[in-house]
């Protein structure tokens, strides 16, 4: 299968960044046409179309919608996750740089869909380009009362503002993203069962609705050319409809994003991306550092769709694809990402403050070579002891990765703790182990 | 005190066994109700629940319709999750115990274990979990994390920063009960620690109580630090004595010599916090200058002599003595010896100059409700006084009251007070404006034709803040303020404005003592001419003999130059003092007494509750407790069957002093009791506690 461009059309089209551009491919045709609608219509809507979360979860998009009071007794919130910080993960960066009404459009039909009054897009703020171009559309949207005051004439007005973030993973978790754009330290807040959902109390303890860049960036097709449309999008697998834009970086000819129907391959997405580069394809982890890596025989004819991943071995998370070629040593790759999630924790709780600086210290004593005979069954007991233990997604998402690498290439870690140096010993190896992991002679 | 207000039970299954609990309740107290316990670090009742330890977490489901139970695919924390219908915990399964042994194991990996040296070994959570659920090994061998071992947060908490384990409660304390938000947690994931903004000074009034709820030894008390093992030490139920609020602590103490204070619950008082005054301010008690015997003056010095041989010369300087002689007493002594001290002077002095009012101006202030009313929710004036310096406790239940129940304050002072940071309205006037501003208020809120301008003009609050004062004053609620007042030209007057806004809008007026007893000594009768009046008679040679009860007056009087007129001109000085004073030079005789927590009596704070403290620890050298002092004096000078215990000496207070009434060692229940209340009316029963209407 090809790619199937939907959101990023016009991704090349510098005109499309303006509001005129975007107007003229049809723009804004979807939030007329829901203004038009009674708004549990448009919940239908996107009830029909099956979309579910692009964050991460892959949770349904109108379960969250549908859970906002119908009887407004507070003001409601519409968030915008655009923190974007899982290693491997670009998309959202390209979305709002170069289709941003896309993005604010959604934001609006959501807001309409369930009574909003402000909403707030959470960018992180290495974004510069991104923020620059949000700002921009959010100006022009305001200026043609596209945003603001009596929207459409409708009589309904809705407010839209950027935050940015402050450099912490963290703060994409959706709860942790609440508690820093109130002003708060980012770190996450209880949930459901231990506190109501954020459809009923989340920013201000208001009513609030969370949903990635692009989740938002779909509702315009949805609404513009129905649910019924967008459902037949992906209808070959079980239950994930429409396009993901996967974000495929590693060893490749032509890295960068590209945009899927659920149903493809990952041969058919790493095929799109030029083909593996430099070796045989060895490993893949198909969604964000956070999923679980899949080893390259069989892993081509893998379904992407979030339960045909899921019995391949891994998730669609949030789609940022790395490819990894036969010269890659997997133990040196797990050891970046144990520490990234070491340094990324934000250490409110037990398990993952201290889980996650253990599992690196131990990733570094075997890359440094010093590993001992029973790390590897030491470091599946930590992972145990942190997954589903911890407060937040975040310290799942960083036991995962060294889990599944035990798992899936044991003989790598076996060979590195018992020689103290790496099983791929080709040139090309070398060149790739890090600067200080050369000098040590790893 | 857990609100009973109409919430539903709900049904719950905790280890096979059904129980109903209040909807919402935390499972971690649901427990409770069974004999329970889940095991805890972060979770403090008192607080709001974290879940950051991951230290209490138990295997939950819910009932099916069918009957069946669906677990819930990861175990959850106990203390945030809120008991709902159906739900069902496991508390003692072995997934549990291995999550336990799991978080234990990460908790002390980095974790110095210096137990051997730590304050809290022997009294730890963190000991005390791992003993009962830890790991007996550790699959640690990378290098532990070293960090500042004595970081000194501020003079009296020293922060060992290895020990911590980042749960919270310290920081969560200074965001939830002090308010003063003085302390956050910096830096991220392993790194992270609690800090101070800035690393400036840990300067919340109450700090103290962080070292107490620390689950670690990470927070230590700069005075307590490696003096003491836990287990080496004798800890007696108490009261501090440093202001009026009476808080209950428990005061420890190791081979008759105090050691430390700690909080200790009572809900009608201090909850379970104390002040910083109150937990550092006990040094005292070990000072090298206290009296240690009996002594009699010669020539420029003194001579030891026995308690006979003092008592003779001060008799006898006093027999008889009427208007000529007089006594002034200090704000820390028991109901009992003031009761004593008053009859010897009445009985065998025939004088009825005793005055314990170090105040400017009269007065007795007033007490309608109880410290626990204050977070009731209503509106509260404060007014003239910086609560948190002068009524601690009190300050932190309004603030309690403020965020909690939704009470509008309105804080007048002179200067900011930590009450603005939770004040609806704060009122800065110019010093010295106090009865113009208190005047303006009750002109304002009883339509007098005051205007609020006029108010301005003479106060220097502006008129948009006085009109919003009087949006939230015209509900009613409390006009609060400390008898502070009385140090102020226009004492009477103000506290009489005040009486008259609560007049106006059908509210209360509270006006309280600061002294520890100073509330007693009124209701016994005791606040006299006032010692301004006393030391000026004694200046002029009006009086020849004066008795200092417990009392400096140079620490107590703000006119030094009087002062020393009054203590060169009086012919005989008894300073009866448990510790060394100014006044000790000019003494004619020297008493050496006993400190509150040497003797036994009791104490009447300032909501007029009576509170009992006990011999902790012998007073130095052949010192004797106040009330003693006077009734040995008694049995010399008159022909009564003595009163030889405290405890008879309440009894005689009760049958003479009208507020007393009923109020016997046995009626005073672990709270203490309220005067006015159904004292008469519990004979054997612990006293009810806050029966005022
Ligand atoms: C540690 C962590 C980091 C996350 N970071 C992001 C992020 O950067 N962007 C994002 O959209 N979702 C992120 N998520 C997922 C969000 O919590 C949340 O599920 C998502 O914003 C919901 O939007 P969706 O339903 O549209 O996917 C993160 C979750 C975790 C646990
Ligand atoms: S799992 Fe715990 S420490 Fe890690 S990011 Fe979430 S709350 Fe913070
Ligand atoms: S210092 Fe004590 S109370 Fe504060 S976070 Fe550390 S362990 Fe907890
Ligand atoms: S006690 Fe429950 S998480 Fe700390």
């Amino acid at each position: 299968m090809a790619e199937y461009k939907l959101l990023l059309e016009h991704a090349d089209d510098p005109a499309y960044r303006t509001l005129a551009g975007y107007q003229a491919k049809g723009g804004y045709q979807a939030l007329r046409k829901a203004v038009g609608m009674d708004r549990q219509a448009v919940i239908d809507e996107v009830k029909k179309s099956g979309l579910r979360g692009r964050g991460g979860a892959g949770f349904p998009t109108w379960i969250k919608w549908n859970g906002i009071e119908k009887e407004k007794t507070a003001p409601h919130y519409i968030l915008c996750n655009a923190d974007e910080g899982e290693p491997g993960t670009f998309k959202d960066k390209q979305i709002m740089e170069t289709v941003p009404f896309l993005m604010v459009e959604g934001m609006t039909i959501a807001g309409w869909a369930t009574q909003g009054d402000h909403g707030y897009v959470y960018i992180r703020a290495e974004f510069c380009d991104a923020a620059k171009a949000v700002r921009q559309a959010i100006d022009e949207a305001y200026a043609a009362g596209l945003l603001g005051k009596d929207i459409l004439g409708t009589g309904w007005d809705f407010d839209l503002d950027i935050h940015l973030g402050a450099g912490s993973y963290e703060c994409g978790e959706e709860s942790a993203l609440m508690s820093s754009l109130m002003g708060e330290r980012g770190m996450p807040r209880l949930k459901f069962p231990h506190a109501p959902l954020p459809t009923v109390a989340g920013l201000w303890d208001r009513p609030t609705v969370i949903n990635n860049v692009e989740t938002y960036a779909c509702a315009p097709f949805i609404v513009e050319r129905g649910g019924d449309w967008y459902a037949t999008l992906g209808a070959s697998t079980k239950n994930s409809r429409g396009t993901k834009i996967f974000s495929v970086s590693g060893h490749l000819n032509r890295p960068g994003n590209y945009e899927i129907e659920f149903g493809t391959t990952l041969g058919e997405l790493i095929d799109l991306a030029g083909g593996v580069k430099g070796g045989a394809l060895k490993a893949c982890v198909p969604g964000g550092s956070s999923v679980q890596i899949l080893r390259g025989d069989g892993l081509r004819d893998a379904v992407i769709g979030y339960e045909e991943m899921w019995e391949a071995g891994s998730m669609v998370g949030s789609g940022g694809c790395m490819v990894l070629n036969e010269h890659t040593c997997i133990v040196s790759f797990i050891w970046r990402t144990a520490q990234f999630y070491a340094m990324e924790s934000c250490g409110k709780c037990t398990p993952c403050r201290e889980g996650t600086k253990w599992m690196l210290q131990i990733m570094e004593r075997i890359v440094r070579g010093n590993g001992q005979p029973g790390d590897m069954d030491l470091l599946m007991e930590i992972t145990k002891q942190i997954d589903g233990r911890s407060f937040c997604g975040l310290g799942d998402a960083a036991a995962w990765p060294v889990a599944a690498a035990l798992k899936v290439f044991p003989e790598e870690f076996e060979y590195f703790i018992k020689h103290g140096r790496s099983m791929i010993d080709t040139p090309q190896a070398r060149a790739l182990a890090p600067r200080w992991a050369q000098t040590v002679g790893v | 005190m857990a609100a009973v207000a109409n919430v539903p039970l709900v049904k719950v299954s905790i280890n096979d066994v059904e129980i109903e609990v209040p909807k919402g309740e935390l499972i971690v107290e649901s427990v409770k109700r069974l004999g329970l316990e889940i095991p805890i670090f972060c979770y403090h009742p008192r607080m709001k629940p974290v879940g950051m330890c991951r230290m209490c977490l138990v295997e939950v489901g819910f009932k099916q319709q069918d009957g069946s139970v669906r677990k819930m695919p990861k175990p959850q924390a106990g203390c945030t999750l809120p008991a709902s219908e159906g739900m069902v915990v496991y508390t003692d399964t072995e997934p549990i115990h291995a999550d336990r042994r799991g978080v234990l194991e990460f908790l002390l990996i980095n974790h110095p274990l210096d137990c051997p040296i730590c304050d809290r070994g022997g009294e730890c959570p963190l000991q005390n979990n791992t003993m009962a659920y830890g790991p007996s090994t550790s699959r640690f061998i990378e290098l532990k994390r070293h960090l500042p071992k004595a970081f000194p947060l501020s003079t009296y908490v020293t922060l060992d920063l290895e020990r911590c384990i980042q749960c919270g409660r310290c920081v969560r304390f200074t965001e939830e009960i002090s308010g003063d938000h003085d302390l956050a947690f910096r830096f991220r994931g392993a790194d992270m620690q609690p800090s101070t903004f800035q690393l400036t000074d840990f300067e919340s009034k109450f700090s103290g109580n962080v070292i107490e709820i620390c689950p670690v030894g990470a927070l230590t008390s700069a005075k307590y630090r490696f003096r003491a093992r836990p287990w080496d030490l004798e800890t007696t139920p108490s009261v501090c004595t440093v202001c009026s609020n009476g808080c209950n602590v428990w005061f420890d103490h190791r081979a008759g010599k105090f050691v430390r204070i700690n909080g200790r619950a009572n809900e009608a008082v201090n909850e379970e916090w104390t002040c910083d005054k109150g937990k550092f301010g006990h040094e005292h008690y070990n000072a090298a200058d206290r009296p240690t015997q009996p002594l009699v003056r010669q020539g420029d010095g003194f001579a030891p002599t026995s308690w006979s041989g003092a008592y003779d010369p001060v008799l006898a300087a006093f027999a008889e003595g009427g208007d000529r002689v007089a006594a002034l007493v200090g704000p820390r002594v028991s109901n009992e010896a003031l009761f004593l001290l008053r009859r010897l002077f009445e009985r065998a002095f025939k004088s009825a100059r005793v005055s314990s009012n170090w105040r400017r101006t009269p007065g007795s202030g007033s007490v309608q409700g109880t410290i626990a009313d204050v977070e009731s929710g209503g509106p509260v004036l404060v007014f003239g006084t910086s609560l948190a310096d002068d009524l601690p406790i009190v300050h932190l239940r309004l603030r309690k009251g403020a965020t909690n129940a939704g009470a509008r304050v309105v804080n007048a002072f002179s200067r900011p007070t930590e009450v603005d940071r939770f004040a609806a309205v704060s009122l800065h006037y110019r010093p010295g404006s106090e009865l113009a501003l208190a005047r303006g208020l009750h002109g304002l809120l009883a339509g007098t034709g005051a205007t609020a301008e006029a108010v301005e003009a003479e106060t220097g609050v502006p008129a948009d803040r006085l009109r919003e004062a009087v949006e939230v004053l015209k509900e009613g609620g409390t006009a609060l303020s400390s008898q502070g007042l009385y140090d102020l030209s226009d004492g009477p007057q103000i506290v009489e404005a005040l009486a008259g806004i609560a007049r106006a809008t059908g509210g209360r007026s509270e006006c309280w003592a600061t002294g520890a007893n100073e509330q007693g000594a009124i209701e016994l009768g005791l606040a006299g001419e006032g010692a301004t009046a006393t030391l000026q008679a004694c200046a002029e040679g009006r009086v020849k003999a004066l008795w200092l009860v417990a009392a400096d007056p140079f620490a107590l009087h703000p006119d030094r130059a009087l002062v020393e007129r009054a203590l060169e001109t009086v012919e005989f000085l008894v300073v009866q003092s448990p510790v060394g004073s100014e006044a000790l030079a000019y003494a004619s005789v020297v008493l050496p007494t006993a400190l509150p927590a040497e003797q036994d009596g009791t104490y009447t704070n300032c909501e007029r509750r009576v509170q009992r403290v006990q011999p902790a620890v012998p007073p130095p050298g052949d010192g004797k407790p106040d009330w003693r002092v006077f009734s040995e004096c008694l049995l010399r000078a008159l022909p009564e069957t003595p009163l030889f215990n405290p405890r008879e000496v309440m009894e005689a207070i009760a049958a003479e002093v009208p507020a007393f009434a009923g109020c016997r060692y046995e009626a005073l229940g672990p709270e203490g009791t309220v005067l006015g209340g159904n004292l008469l009316d519990t004979p054997d029963e612990p006293a009810m506690v806050g029966g005022q209407a």
